[in-house]
C-alpha cells in the first residue's frame, strides 16, 4: 500500500473510532458498568438483603423449601426451586399453581415467590432487587418495551466493536506506547489513560464485546433460525430439549426426598446442582428435573436429569448438545463469567472497570481534544457543548445514581408498598437529576459536584453498614465472609477514588487556553482587538 | 502450576516494558540498543509461550486458556502500574 493510501485508510479508521465511539457511549457507559457490577450480582443480592445470614448448608435451605412448598402448594402445576451455592443469598422457591379456565397464564411471579434462609426456614426479608437489577439493566434497560432496549444495547454493542478494532488500527503505535502513562499532561494524559485501559484488557474488551453480541445473535439475526425451524417455538424446543408433558392422574402420592435426587444428580451431573423443578408434586405423575449450576462449567447451557417423583428413579438424561449448542454456550458462558473462581470473578470486575473507564475516558477525550481547537473556548458550538454535558449527566450521573439506589435499600422503609421498584425510581431520580443539573449549570462544577457527592455516598455506605446493619465490614472479616467484606471494601476504596477525582478536577485550571496563546501569539492581538469595542 | 504461569506472564511484560527506550533509561539508567531490544522482546515472547503449558496443566484444557489470557492482563496490568507509579532511582530520570 502506498503511504497515500495508508495515510488515507489510518484516517478513515480514526474518523470511524470516533464517531462510532461517540455516538451510544452513553448507553455503551451504562450498560458497561451495570455489566461490571453484575459481575457480584450474587453478592449483591447478599449485601443488599442484610438480615439474612450466610447459607453454609444448603441442603438445609433445600429440605426448607420442600417443606415450605408441601404446606403451602401442595397442589400447584409445578415448584421451582434454586439451589442456594456458597455465594447466594439463600433458596428462592416459586410455584405455579394450577391453571384455572378462563384465567390468564402471566401472574406475577412474586406472589407466589418466598426466600429460604440459611436456616431452612422462609426469611422476612425486605423486597429488592438486588444485583439481580444491574444484571438485567445491563441487557434490558429500565422504563421501555425489553426489545427496543435490547436492539438499542445490541447496535451499542456493535458500535463499541467498530469502535475496538478501528481504534486498533488507527493507533497502531497503542502498542509500542503501551508502557507509557504521562501524568499531568493534559490531553496526553486522557490518551495514555484511554490507551491503557483498553490495550491492558483489551482480550477482555473483544471478548466481552463480542460474546455479548453473541447472546443477543438470535434475536439479531433471526434468518438461519427461521429457515431451519419454520414452526413457532420449534426452536426453543430444539434448545431446550424436554421429556413428553406430564398429565396429572389424580392419585395423590407423596413425593420424594428432594435433598437425595439431588445429591444422586450432583454424582451423575458431575457438578453442583443449579436449580430443581417439581411437575405436578404430589401426584402419582410427578417429575423431578435437576439442572446443573452454570457456575461448575464454562458452557451456560447446563445439563440437567429427570427423576420419578415419587419412586425417586432416573428417567432420562437431556441429551448431548450439539456443538454449535456448546460453542454458544460456551460464548455466553464466557461472557457471564458464572464459572469463574474467586480470583479469576475479581479479575473479570478489573477488566469490566477498564472497559468503563476506557469508554468514560474516550468520552471526555473527544471533548478535550476538541476545546483546543474551538474558535471560541468560551463559548462552544452546540455540538461540543451537548457532548460535554451528556458527558457530565452520564458519566457523572450513572455513579451517582447507583449509589442512590444502594442508600434507597439500605434507607427505604420495609413496609413500604413497591419497595423493590423504589429502590430503582431512586436510581433514575438522581440520574435525572444529574442530567437536570448538567442542563443548567456549567460542566466543570458539576463534574466536582457530581464525581464528589458520589464518593461521599459510596464511602459512608460500609459506615452506615457497621452501625446499622449486623453485617458491617468488622463483623463479617471476623467470621470470614468475605464476600460482603469485600463489597464494604470495595465501596470504601470507589467512595475514595471518586473524591480523589472530584479534587482533581476540582484543582484543575484549564491550561489549554494559555498553552494556545503562547503557541499562536500573533493571535492575540486580534482577541484583544475583538474585545474592545465590548468593553 | 497458577503461580508458576503468573510469574512467568509477568515476566514477560517487565521485559516488554524494560524494553522500551523511556523505561530502560529510567530503570536501568541507559538506552537500550538494537540487540538488546531484540534479545529482551524474545525473552519476552518466550516467556509468553511458556506460561501456556502451566495454565493448561493448572487448569486443563477449557479454563487454562482462559487463566493464561487472564494471567497475561494481571502481568501486564501489574508491571504497567509498577512502571508507572514507583518513582525511579535517583539520578536515571
Amino acid at each position: 500500500m502506498s503511504d497515500l493510501g495508508d495515510k488515507g485508510f489510518r484516517q478513515s479508521q480514526a474518523f470511524l473510532h470516533t464517531w462510532s465511539g461517540l455516538l451510544l457511549g452513553w448507553v455503551l457507559f451504562a450498560v458497561f458498568a451495570a455489566g461490571t457490577i453484575a459481575y457480584y450480582r450474587e453478592g449483591l443480592n447478599r449485601w443488599m438483603r442484610p438480615e439474612l445470614a450466610r447459607v453454609e448448608q444448603p441442603e438445609k435451605v433445600l429440605a426448607g423449601a420442600q417443606r415450605f412448598l408441601e404446606d403451602k402448594a401442595p397442589d400447584a402445576k409445578s415448584w421451582f426451586i434454586t439451589m442456594p451455592g456458597a455465594t447466594a443469598h439463600g433458596g428462592t422457591a416459586f410455584w405455579v399453581p394450577q391453571p384455572k379456565e378462563g384465567e390468564t397464564r402471566r401472574r406475577r411471579r412474586s406472589d407466589n415467590q418466598v426466600t429460604i434462609g440459611a436456616n431452612g426456614e422462609p426469611a422476612t426479608v425486605r423486597e429488592t432487587r438486588g444485583g439481580e437489577f444491574f444484571y438485567r439493566f445491563h441487557f434490558d434497560l429500565y422504563y421501555m418495551p425489553v426489545i427496543y432496549a435490547r436492539w438499542l444495547v445490541s447496535i451499542a454493542a456493535l458500535l463499541m466493536l467498530v469502535a475496538i478494532l478501528s481504534g486498533i488500527v488507527t493507533h497502531k503505535k497503542i502498542f509500542r506506547d503501551f508502557f507509557t502513562l504521562r501524568r499531568s499532561k493534559g490531553q496526553r494524559s486522557w490518551l495514555d489513560g484511554h490507551n491503557a485501559t483498553a490495550v491492558l484488557a483489551l482480550p477482555f474488551h473483544l471478548m466481552i464485546t463480542y460474546t455479548g453480541l453473541v447472546t443477543l445473535a438470535v434475536m439479531l439475526l433471526p434468518w438461519a433460525t427461521a429457515v431451519t425451524f419454520p414452526k413457532e417455538g420449534a426452536f426453543f424446543e430444539a434448545l431446550y430439549p424436554e421429556g413428553p408433558a406430564v398429565e396429572r392422574t389424580g392419585r395423590a402420592a407423596p413425593l420424594v426426598d428432594l435433598t437425595a435426587i439431588v445429591r444422586d444428580a450432583e454424582a451423575q451431573l458431575g457438578g453442583k446442582a443449579g436449580y430443581v423443578e417439581v411437575v405436578e408434586p404430589g401426584d402419582a405423575a410427578a417429575r423431578v428435573t435437576v439442572t446443573r449450576s452454570g457456575s461448575t462449567m464454562l458452557s451456560s447451557r447446563t445439563p440437567h436429569i429427570t427423576y420419578d417423583g415419587v419412586t425417586g428413579k432416573a428417567l432420562r438424561r437431556s441429551p448431548e448438545t450439539g456443538a454449535a449448542v456448546v460453542t454458544a454456550g460456551s460464548m455466553i458462558g464466557l461472557h457471564a463469567g458464572r464459572y469463574s473462581s474467586d480470583w479469576l470473578r475479581f479479575l473479570y470486575f478489573l477488566c469490566g472497570v477498564a472497559g468503563s473507564v476506557m469508554v468514560a475516558s474516550g468520552m471526555v477525550l473527544w471533548t478535550v481534544k476538541r476545546r483546543e481547537k474551538l474558535p471560541d473556548p468560551a463559548r462552544p458550538h452546540f455540538g461540543f457543548k451537548l457532548v460535554e454535558r451528556l458527558n457530565v449527566a452520564a458519566i457523572g450521573g450513572f455513579p451517582l445514581g447507583v449509589a442512590a439506589m444502594l442508600w434507597a435499600n439500605r434507607l427505604l422503609p420495609v413496609e413500604m408498598a413497591g419497595r423493590a421498584a423504589w429502590e430503582v425510581h431512586c436510581l433514575f431520580l438522581a440520574w435525572g437529576a444529574a442530567l437536570l443539573l448538567s442542563v443548567v449549570r456549567k460542566p466543570q462544577p458539576n463534574w466536582v459536584a457530581l464525581l464528589g457527592l458520589t464518593g461521599v455516598l459510596l464511602a459512608a455506605l460500609p459506615v452506615f453498614n457497621l452501625f446499622g446493619t449486623q453485617r458491617g465490614l468488622i463483623a463479617s472479616l471476623w467470621s470470614g465472609d468475605m464476600m460482603m467484606a469485600g463489597i464494604d471494601i470495595a465501596l470504601l476504596m470507589f467512595g475514595a477514588a471518586f473524591l480523589a477525582l472530584a479534587r482533581r478536577v476540582a484543582r484543575h485550571k484549564p491550561a489549554a487556553p494559555r498553552v494556545r496563546r503562547r503557541a499562536a501569539a500573533p493571535v492575540q492581538p486580534v482577541e484583544t482587538a475583538q474585545m474592545e469595542p465590548a468593553e | 502450576m497458577t503461580a508458576l504461569a503468573f510469574i512467568l506472564a509477568t515476566l514477560a511484560f517487565a521485559l516488554f516494558g524494560l524494553s522500551t527506550d523511556e523505561h530502560h533509561r529510567k530503570r536501568l539508567g541507559n538506552r537500550p540498543d538494537a540487540v538488546t531490544v531484540l534479545r529482551m522482546r524474545g525473552g519476552a515472547w518466550a516467556a509468553v509461550v511458556a506460561a501456556f503449558p502451566f495454565a493448561i496443566a493448572a487448569q486443563g484444557w477449557v479454563f487454562g486458556p482462559i487463566l493464561w489470557v487472564a494471567l497475561l492482563m494481571l502481568g501486564a496490568g501489574l508491571v504497567f502500574l509498577a512502571l508507572n507509579l514507583i518513582p525511579a532511582p535517583a539520578g536515571r530520570k
